[in-house]
């Protein structure tokens, strides 16, 4: 890192406001990762809710089919093609008009719900099932009794999965600049476009990526010892 | 009060219950001894429809509970259960427990809910452990509120499944006293249980499973004093020292 270069990267970051455009960036990034995983998650504890229902009937059989292919295509095709299919396929397709970064979160959200919803489905399964007989046993119906006592423990059993889901859907959201949207990824790299010096740019956006994916982490073991106290001790 | 009409349960090719005909009048408590695989857990759990009868019916209010179209969250709110590893919900507090189905299903409102509970947990010497979570309760105190959260939705039976099999010996009696209690004050019980003791002074009629069927029932002076069928009476002198 040469003293050029550092004086090339400021002039741009401090002097022509390039800190204002990686700023708007990162709080882009993190609103399509947070939104796109409360999305995930809404999705993945449908499906496998859905996919547990006991199947004496035709309709649980048929949306768990539904629910089969809905995973087999968001886990089958690569998160880019998915954006770019929603971006530059369906929207124009249906006429809507939505700005790049709402599609980004949309698609992100159905793409996590897929694998969302493998992870809630083996948290469901590891809570003892007396505890969904004994709320039947009340009269409780299915869903009550999933949503108020099932899912509760299972997502804090999935709650460590459920951070790296959230790591992995910081990472990726790197590539939503190929829809127009300028993350933090694309607002570093117009910093290095711009006068053709990258190394540092690139550099302090992995720094980035890095320090977000710490605290995340720190976060996630936080909110698991909080969880922790209705455990055994 | 509950008429059982040909009770059948097959698991795959494993046939549980045979075409079992039973009525079970109000006031009844009703004990069920058997050896083990005898179909008496399965037998509790068809008269709730926890397990579907493959055919035959139950009567409960006027309608068959077997019938798919019957609503059974309906009629599973006067009909308690208390299981054996007593599944209180571990995301609540006791109270929690005890409030969160009658609150849910409109039967009261929280603070209704909350009195009710309160004073049930009173009578089964609970009420300091009101605000903790199950997973600090002793085996008998779990059993204890399980039971509280059973009857806190008024139920109009109780069916206990083998209440005091999953706990420490001196913890059985503690759990078997409020169930006297329950008796005492007129409850309808179906009881599955290896506690003799128990049968024989609480029970007014004793069900003796084998095989899926019940072989043998009377009060318990009869099946305990007089037993006529050679395999009750085999068991019996396992069970009694």
């Amino acid at each position: 890192m040469t003293k050029v270069e550092w004086e090339l990267f400021l002039s741009k970051f401090i002097d022509a406001k390039g800190y204002q455009s990686v700023l708007d960036g990162l709080v882009t990034t993190i609103e399509i990762a947070v939104f796109g995983l409360l999305i995930g998650i809404v999705i993945g504890t449908l499906i496998a809710l859905i996919k547990m229902i006991p199947k004496y009937h035709f309709a649980p059989r048929f949306f768990s089919c539904i629910c089969d292919i809905y995973i087999a295509i968001f886990r089958g095709t690569p998160m880019v093609v998915q954006l770019l299919i929603g971006w530059f396929v369906l929207l124009p397709a249906i006429g809507l008009r939505m700005d790049s970064t709402t599609v980004a979160i949309i698609i992100f959200g159905m793409n996590s719900g897929a694998y969302v919803s493998e992870i809630m489905r083996s948290g469901i399964q590891s809570v003892d099932s007396g505890q969904l007989e004994a709320a039947r046993a009340l009269g409780l119906g299915y869903w009550t009794s999933m949503f108020k006592v099932v899912v509760p423990q299972g997502v804090k059993n999935i709650l460590p999965t459920l951070g790296n889901e959230f790591i992995v859907l910081i990472k990726e959201t790197s590539v939503v600049s190929f829809i127009a949207v300028v993350d933090i990824t694309k607002a570093f790299r117009q910093i290095g476009d711009s006068n053709y010096s990258y190394m540092i740019p690139y550099l302090m956006l992995a720094a980035v990526y890095l320090i977000l994916v710490l605290l995340i982490s720190l976060g996630v073991k936080a909110m698991e010892r909080s969880l922790r106290k209705s455990d055994r001790n | 009060m509950i008429e059982i009409k040909n009770l059948c349960k097959s698991f795959g090719d494993n046939q549980v219950l045979c075409d079992i005909t039973e009525t079970i009048n109000e006031g009844d408590k009703v004990v069920v001894i058997g050896p083990s695989g005898g179909g008496k857990s399965t037998f509790l759990r068809c008269i709730n429809c926890m397990e579907d009868p493959t055919s035959g019916s139950i009567i409960f209010e006027g309608e068959d509970l077997a019938d798919m179209k019957v609503d059974i969250n309906k009629h599973r709110q006067n009909i308690g259960m208390v299981f054996q590893q007593f599944n209180l919900f571990n995301n609540k507090t006791v109270l929690q427990n005890i409030t969160l189905a009658p609150v849910h299903l409109k039967k009261m409102t929280q603070e209704e809910a909350d009195k009710k509970g309160m004073e049930l947990l009173e009578r089964v010497g609970l009420a300091d452990k009101a605000n903790v979570y199950p997973s600090t309760l002793s085996g008998g105190q779990k059993q204890r509120a399980a039971i509280v959260r059973a009857l806190a939705m008024n139920p109009k039976v109780m069916l206990f499944d083998e209440p005091t099999s999953a706990l420490d010996p001196e913890m059985v009696g503690e759990v078997l006293d409020v169930m006297k209690q329950l008796a005492d004050e007129g409850m309808t019980m179906v009881v599955v249980t290896h506690e003799m003791g128990f049968a024989r002074e609480v029970g007014n009629r004793i069900f003796f499973m084998d095989g899926g069927r019940i072989t043998e029932q009377g009060t318990p002076e009869e099946v305990f004093g007089n037993p006529q069928n050679p395999r009750l009476k085999e068991f019996l002198s396992k069970v009694i020292v």
